[in-house]
């Protein structure tokens, strides 16, 4: 371990104390169902915008987008201008106004109830729940993944041990406080990731003598891309990937717009938007959330690629042979090996921040669309708060569990298939419901059904990434994938999104007009 | 060569993170008094 222990364990501590001591002061806000469910509808505009950035913005993003940076390029940097472009401008100006007003009108307090509410059918809160329910743990487990990949090295825990105790203690704020605890600890981990992810900048480029230096000494090793990147269309760390190439289509459908579309239609962040009192709450939110993603998400891409640089002037490997050809080992390494000791604490701690704020996030939207949208839809026991922490500790459990089954190098696929399934099942359906005065019930479960279907299908049977491990295709057909390549590299987003989106238009245009405009609670 | 990066799609990227950040926080403050619409709509 590169780090003093004491020191490591004493900040940890004093990290902890401080998490549950915020997490404490939330369950003591929270009085009823409405407080645990939506935070009482009355947040701060920079808790909802920390809270937000926080959630959105994980180990995923850090630890497995980072070392997609090192691996495949600065081409990453499209992802960041989504992030803010689409995540926080489009999320919270388009959707997140028009989603808070009729979220306060309907009385909703989740996702698929929102739906439900807006659509009058339970059905399709059924529906949505389920979604949530069977691939929210495929990106809990991918986040909890990252968490324990850096405190394993860090604190020389075991694996699983790490990964448990991450499990575990996350687990405890979110369980007692509801989403009043879960918001105000995203606050106080997001301006603990801001810092880090602030000085982690800072000491790259002195490491790498500066921006501009790294960058040319990045484009000076183009030679050294690996010949199995270069045959696949790979043309540098500082270019993007040849037009059309695998690669070109894996950076730019999977990685970028997977991530970067799939952000508008995520559950536990829609959320957020029903928490705060009015727009204007919002509008300060965007000030707030615009700088946040562009110092997290465009730091993690810059440093991961700038790291090829430092790995290549001190041992003579590109990062990913450094990190033994783990992308998700990379960033890890970079840090215990680039940085100071002391840092290495700081960015422990702000991993574990980006990890705590989205895990509790995910199990707050799991455990209440189990028990609020599933289990006891409709009934009063689903407002219970007792119910909802056991549907909390239930999701919690399950993930933890696929998180051990899960292969290495999965963090940043699982989070852009869990993103891509969302956009491609919700997005359509979502956005007709919230801006159009007679959303038509038939469209928005026709489009749900369609673009989870299709997504699972060209998942399962043409994605070459995930039909290869899941093994659907081999055994049904007897080959990896039905259709060769380009193909094989296209994300099922591209395909599912456009599908889901024409059968909404289709079918609002022909069913919209007969139906009532949503004007009072469901 | 621009920072030295060779590809313009980079820098073009670089370029949009940095002005849409501006653009949120311009968007911030000029909607920072916000009034809601009296029919919630």
């Amino acid at each position: 371990m590169a780090v003093n222990p004491l020191l490591m364990a004493a900040l940890v501590l004093i990290y902890l104390a401080a998490t549950l001591i915020i997490g404490y002061l939330g369950y003591k806000k929270t009085k009823s169902s409405e407080d645990y469910l939506v935070a009482g509808r009355c947040s701060h505009p920079v808790i909802i915008a920390l809270s937000y950035g926080a959630t959105f913005i994980s180990t995923s993003a850090i630890i497995g987008f980072g070392g997609q940076a090192a691996n495949l390029g600065m081409g990453l940097i499209w992802l960041t201008v989504l992030n803010i472009g689409v995540g926080i401008l489009l999320a919270f100006v388009i959707f997140g106004k028009k989603t808070r007003e009729i979220g306060h009108r309907l009385k909703a307090v989740t996702f698929p109830d929102l739906m439900c509410k807006i659509y009058k059918s339970p059905l399709l809160q059924y529906i949505a729940g389920f979604i949530i329910v069977i691939s929210m743990p495929l990106y809990t487990a991918a986040i909890l993944i990252g968490g324990a990949r850096f405190i394993e090295p860090t604190l020389g825990l075991p694996y699983a041990s790490a990964l448990v105790l991450f499990a575990l203690i996350t687990a405890v704020y979110v369980v007692f406080g509801g989403l009043i605890a879960v918001m105000y600890t995203d606050a106080f981990q997001g301006t603990i990731m801001l810092i880090g992810m602030t000085i982690l900048l800072v000491l790259t480029l002195i490491a790498v003598g500066g921006f501009t230096a790294g960058s040319a000494a990045l484009t000076g090793m183009t030679d050294l891309v690996p010949k199995a990147l270069a045959s696949q269309g790979m043309t540098g760390w500082t270019s993007m990937p040849e037009l059309g190439s695998p690669i070109w289509f894996t950076v730019v459908t999977t990685l970028v717009l997977g991530v970067g579309i799939g952000v508008l239609a995520q559950p536990q962040l829609v959320v957020r938007f029903m928490t705060a009192k009015d727009n204007k709450s919002l509008s300060r939110a965007v000030l707030v959330g615009g700088p946040f993603i562009l110092m997290m998400t465009g730091v993690a891409f810059t440093v991961g690629a700038l790291s090829n640089v430092y790995f290549f002037q001190t041992s003579g490997k590109i990062a990913i042979d450094a990190a033994g050809g783990n992308v998700d080992a990379i960033m890890p390494l970079f840090i215990n090996q680039a940085m100071p000791d002391i840092f290495v604490v700081i960015f422990m701690l702000t991993l574990l921040c980006a990890a705590m704020s989205t895990l509790s996030a995910l199990y707050h939207a799991m455990g209440t669309a189990l028990v609020c949208d599933l289990w006891g839809r409709g009934r009063e026991c689903a407002l219970s708060m007792k119910a909802h922490q056991a549907g909390i500790v239930i999701m919690m459990v399950l993930s933890t569990i696929l998180a051990f089954l899960l292969p290495i190098s999965i963090i940043a696929r699982a989070t852009a298939m869990f993103m891509g399934l969302c956009a491609a099942a919700f997005l359509p359906a979502f956005a007709v419901g919230v801006y159009a005065k007679a959303p038509s019930t038939k469209a928005a479960l026709c489009s749900m059904v369609s673009g989870a279907v299709v997504w699972f299908v060209w998942t399962a049977f043409f994605h070459a990434a995930e039909a290869k491990p899941l093994g659907l295709c081999q055994a049904i057909f007897g080959k990896v994938t039905l259709l060769g390549s380009p193909w094989t590299a296209v994300d099922p987003l591209v395909i599912a999104l456009p599908v889901s989106l024409i059968v909404m238009i289709g079918l609002q245009y022909q069913y919209g007009k007969v139906q009532p405009a949503v004007v009072t609670a469901a | 060569m621009i920072f030295g990066i060779p590809d313009l799609q980079i820098v073009l990227g670089y370029g949009l993170a940095l002005g849409l950040t501006l653009a949120c926080i311009v968007y911030g403050w000029l909607y920072w008094n916000e009034e809601d619409k009296p029919d919630g709509s």
